[in-house]
């Protein structure tokens, strides 16, 4: 072929290049699609009205009270500290109580620890129901059954973390060799032997990354609960926000900011040593 | 030959400290937390009571309302993913390493950091003074939010691509448009769509809640019901919530799962 030949010289001329793949209209076309949907969700009579008339006309008083954001009114501060005392007790009592639930729940999801089809689908289908309500709303629903306070909170992060931790888990059991479950099948345990002597050690580390992760996200979930109610920072955050003190509201996203980072930094030790 | 051997356990003082100290920390939340226990035994009756007022007799004359409600919610949620995705995308470039000097990088990953540790609703209430009680507030703080998120998984994605087709691009004289174009794009586009796809199914959870603070949406309907205590209307909304954000997750996961397996 000359074309060897050509392309040793440096030419592109006689080379041979290769045809193009086809089916690249399928990524125009779903190119096209986000950009009808992106238009119809923005214009006005379909979709959300997306104009910047409000932002234009809010911006003189608007853009003073989000600098307050800049000046944390640090005189607040002792006022916040029993409110993220129960931010914290509540992130901490939802993980203990949801790993414990968890834990079961996420041998009892799993293939190769729960051969029983049924009764497997069936703990698969409320988990799916429970994970798409979201955590505000369990929260809200819960202060109108057991009245304001800690507890509806500490119950709707239970219910929001068990989704999270058992789906996670769950799926770390599938991805697990089944040799150790076998040989435990082999040696004549039962099943709960089976998963008490070989799963468990196995789906351990993941199974506390995915505690502490949800130990983070309920730290974060927990402060704004209090909106409706649920105790903790967002009682007070409702209370700034209605008399639109930003100063006092900066210092709060503060103390959130805070935990949450050093939270991470603490968990990201923790894991350094599981792995 | 018939006894057994059994090795014996090992001890390990960090392990017996890790699980004293979590043990105390859990004991001392219980202990000084103010609750009143006594308020879970009535727990159980009451949710039979609530989920029978929530779906013995459902009001389903309020669908056709909390679907149209649900849209806007849906539609805040992708109108937020979409911005994120348009701001998160090129700062995940100035975010990852061997595209961007130390500085900037580690500049662009403490903000995506702060960002990450403040809720969607937080952010709403922040900027909801410039930007007023509408939709549009709402899928702000989701797009301000998403860019945490992107952000971080963007730099993962891209200093996760393999070397070597960057190296080919830069051998052959490509600029660091042609680099992006052949040496990243085609091997973190599978990334991308995967976790984009990912924060549009977060952001529609999210932005069923950020009506709670009166930004539109079902979280709106959802909130003033649950408030005026017509149960029979929110085991609507609830139902029209939970099969909605399945069915996205359904469609979205199933678009996921092709895109990974590259098909």
């Amino acid at each position: 072929m000359s074309a060897t030949g050509s392309s040793v010289a440096g030419t592109t001329a006689g080379l041979d290049l290769p045809t193009r793949p086809g089916g690249r209209w399928k990524s125009w076309c779903a190119v096209g699609v986000v950009v009808i949907i992106t238009a119809i969700t923005l214009s006005p009579q379909w979709g959300i009205a997306f104009s910047l008339d409000a932002i234009a006309r809010n911006w003189q008083n608007g853009a003073e009270k989000i600098l307050q954001l800049l000046v944390p009114d640090w005189s607040f501060f002792p006022r916040t500290v029993p409110a993220l005392v129960e931010t914290l007790q509540m992130a901490v009592i939802a993980t203990f109580v949801a790993a414990g639930v968890s834990l079961p729940l996420s041998l009892a999801t799993a293939r190769l620890t729960n051969p029983n089809g049924a009764s497997r689908s069936i703990v698969r289908a409320l988990l799916n129901v429970v994970r798409s309500i979201p955590d505000l709303l369990y929260a809200a629903i819960l202060v109108a059954m057991v009245g304001v306070g800690a507890l509806p909170g500490i119950i709707a992060l239970v219910l929001f973390n068990v989704g999270i931790i058992v789906k996670m888990v769950s799926e770390s059991i599938e991805a697990n060799d089944p040799g150790a479950l076998e040989a435990g099948r082999a040696a004549g345990g039962n099943q709960l032997q089976i998963n008490r002597a070989t799963a468990l050690p196995d789906i351990m580390p993941s199974f506390i990354n995915q505690t502490l992760y949800v130990l983070e996200l309920n730290v974060r979930a927990s402060s704004v609960l209090g909106l409706v109610g649920a105790g903790g920072l967002g009682l007070l955050i409702d209370a700034v926000r209605t008399f639109y003190r930003y100063d006092q509201l900066s210092l709060i996203i503060l103390e959130i900011l805070m935990v949450v980072m050093a939270l991470d930094v603490l968990s990201n030790a923790v894991r350094r040593r599981l792995v | 030959m018939s006894t057994v051997t059994i090795p014996s356990r090992r001890r390990d003082w960090r392990r017996s400290t890790a699980v004293i100290i979590v043990g105390a920390i859990v004991i001392g939340a219980f202990w000084s937390v103010d609750v009143n226990w006594a308020r879970l035994g009535e727990l159980p009756a009451q949710i039979v009571h609530y989920l029978w007022l929530m779906f013995s007799d459902p009001d389903w004359s309020k669908v056709p309302e909390a679907l149209g409600q649900t849209w806007k919610s849906v539609a805040m949620a992708w109108v937020g993913t979409v911005i994120g995705i348009l701001v998160s995308f090129p700062l995940g470039f100035l975010a990852a390493r061997g595209f961007s000097p130390a500085p900037v990088r580690w500049s662009m990953r403490l903000v995506f950091a702060i960002i990450r540790a403040v809720p969607e609703i937080i952010i709403a209430i922040a900027i909801l003074s410039v930007t007023g009680l509408t939709p549009l507030t709402g899928a702000l703080a989701l797009a301000i939010g998403s860019v945490g998120t992107l952000g971080k998984w963007g730099y993962e994605a891209i200093e996760g691509v393999d070397p070597g087709p960057i190296e080919a691009t830069r051998a052959s004289g490509g600029n660091i448009a042609q680099i992006l174009r052949w040496g990243v794009w085609p091997s973190a586009t599978p990334d991308f769509i995967s976790f984009w796809l990912y924060r549009f199914e977060i952001n529609v959870r999210s932005s069923a809640v950020l009506g709670l603070i009166g930004v539109g949406g079902i979280g709106d309907m959802l909130t003033s019901y649950t408030q005026f205590r017509e149960w029979s209307t929110v085991g609507v909304l609830i139902i029209v919530v939970v099969i909605v954000t399945m069915g996205i997750d359904a469609i979205s996961g199933a678009i996921r799962r092709r895109i990974v397996e590259g098909t």
